[in-house]
């Protein structure tokens, strides 16, 4: 089936179970595949724009009411609509790093984060992570004390991710900002594996931006995201123009120097509106999506062979398995060699795997129901029986 | 052509995008419960009722 001429319809979450691991958080609800239907054209929630025509400020649809309830969920002061977390780095960044500041980030910061710092000319540095994969409050403070001896002065900022993207480990954030604080820098928390999927309290961690991603945990269209911000910081991070142009001298109204005037103009912004409701009560719901999770990686560890990379009992619902030691070995004589893992799990309708994974890969089984929990436990396990592996009952 | 006509395609295909969600989450066997069945019912009894509307205003 086609959407027009040359698009297949993609249904892989009507026709599987997806473990994708970005994917499974930013599915839509269907409020928001509504909203898309409804406000799929361009400007679409520019109809009622009114002076002073800033994004945040539009009444109809409530936009205004929205942007105060995101800064309420994630319990900071103000928020503002971003294309993508990664936006948000890039409005930090632009407002605070100069040609040559140090600023710091992690052993496992996302690529993203790194961009943002070096469009600014600050010099990435990176705190060390653990034997065990973890950021640790103590080795913040060594990097950051590392940092003043070298520069004579504190890094600039520091970005840190409460949990990961390659092992889904859950970090030393309150820890880390604690110490970052007595040092007086300013601190982005990475919540684009937690906003939208897990309670996140920005004031009690005691961040000055909270960023998280909408497309990837809050049920929205990409690229969607959210920073929200102390008061403090807002008139930094959210400062207005002052341009004056020379010839027509005209100026810009309120517009948001970082945030480029209006940032989501249309269905991403709808989809995080219809969706919100359902996301907000969501994250209370945390422990049963990682009762799943775990249920699924026990069944995977009771493969002999398989070990898990990320910590463990696991703390987050995206996994970072090795399997070198049970689908590995199958790979090695199979006569789809390492795509046999893929090709049995399509057989049994899971989808989401890199192809031709059978070493160390990545999954993720946020938003399942019960049921397709224990069904996708069930599969790895005849999978690995079906090809002579023992399974540990 | 009118508003009602207009409503009713809103509508039908909002019904149709709640059995989509049902066909995501009993993915992949799509084995559907009572209740289940029950919701997949009734959203089909209305879809039906915005389809004669469509046809009534559309087609006449």
């Amino acid at each position: 089936m086609k959407c027009g001429l040359s698009l297949d319809v993609r249904d892989i979450d009507e026709t599987t179970i997806n473990i994708d691991p970005i994917q499974v958080g930013g599915r839509l609800t269907a409020d928001a595949m509504k909203a898309v239907i409804a406000y799929g054209d361009g400007y679409s929630v520019c109809d009622n724009c009114r002076k002073p025509n800033r994004l945040d400020m539009i009444k109809s649809p409530p936009i205004d009411a929205f942007h105060r309830d995101l800064a309420a969920f994630v319990n900071m002061d103000e928020a503002r609509v971003v294309p993508g977390a990664r936006r948000a780095f890039q409005a930090v960044a632009g407002t605070y790093i100069e040609k040559g500041d140090p600023v710091l980030l992690t052993a496992l910061s996302h690529y993203t984060e790194f961009l943002s710092v070096e469009a600014y000319g600050g010099v990435p540095l990176e705190i060390q992570k653990s034997s065990e994969n973890i950021i640790t409050a103590d080795a913040a403070g060594e990097k950051i004390d590392s940092v003043k001896r070298e520069y004579g002065r504190p890094p600039k900022l520091l970005y840190v991710d409460h949990f990961d993207y390659q092992f889904g480990n859950e970090h030393e954030v309150k820890g880390i900002i604690k110490v970052a604080k007595q040092n007086d820098i300013p601190v982005l928390y990475n919540g684009a594996y937690t906003v939208g999927i897990m309670p996140v309290d920005g004031r009690d961690l005691g961040a000055d931006f909270v960023v998280g991603s909408a497309h990837k945990s809050m049920a929205s269209p990409a690229p969607s995201g959210v920073i929200a911000v102390t008061k403090e910081r807002a008139e930094e991070v959210f400062r207005t123009t002052k341009a004056q142009a020379d010839l027509t001298k005209r100026t810009f109204g309120i517009k948001e120097v970082e945030m480029m005037g209006c940032t989501l103009m249309g269905v991403t912004l709808v989809g995080m509106m219809a969706s919100f409701p359902h996301v907000r009560e969501r994250v209370k719901h945390w422990d049963c999506h990682l009762s799943n999770g775990r249920m699924i990686v026990d069944a995977l560890l009771a493969i002999d062979g398989t070990t898990v990379k990320s910590e463990y009992p696991r703390k987050h619902s995206l996994t970072r398995i090795d399997t070198t030691g049970s689908f590995d070995t199958v790979a090695r004589t199979h006569k789809k060699r390492g795509f046999f893992l893929t090709s049995a799990l399509k057989e049994k309708g899971i989808a989401g795997t890199i192809p031709g994974a059978t070493k160390v890969w990545k999954f993720n089984t946020y938003g399942m129901t019960d049921a397709q929990a224990r069904y996708t436990a069930k599969a790895f396990q005849d999978i690995a029986l079906q090809n002579g592996l023992i399974v540990l009952r | 052509m009118s508003k009602r006509a207009v409503d009713s395609v809103f509508q039908a295909m909002f019904l149709l995008t709640d059995l989509r969600v049902i066909l995501r989450d009993t993915a992949p066997v799509h084995e559907l419960d009572e209740s289940r069945q029950a919701m997949v019912a009734r959203t089909l009894a209305e879809l039906e009722e915005q389809v004669k509307v469509i046809r009534k205003e559309m087609v006449g």
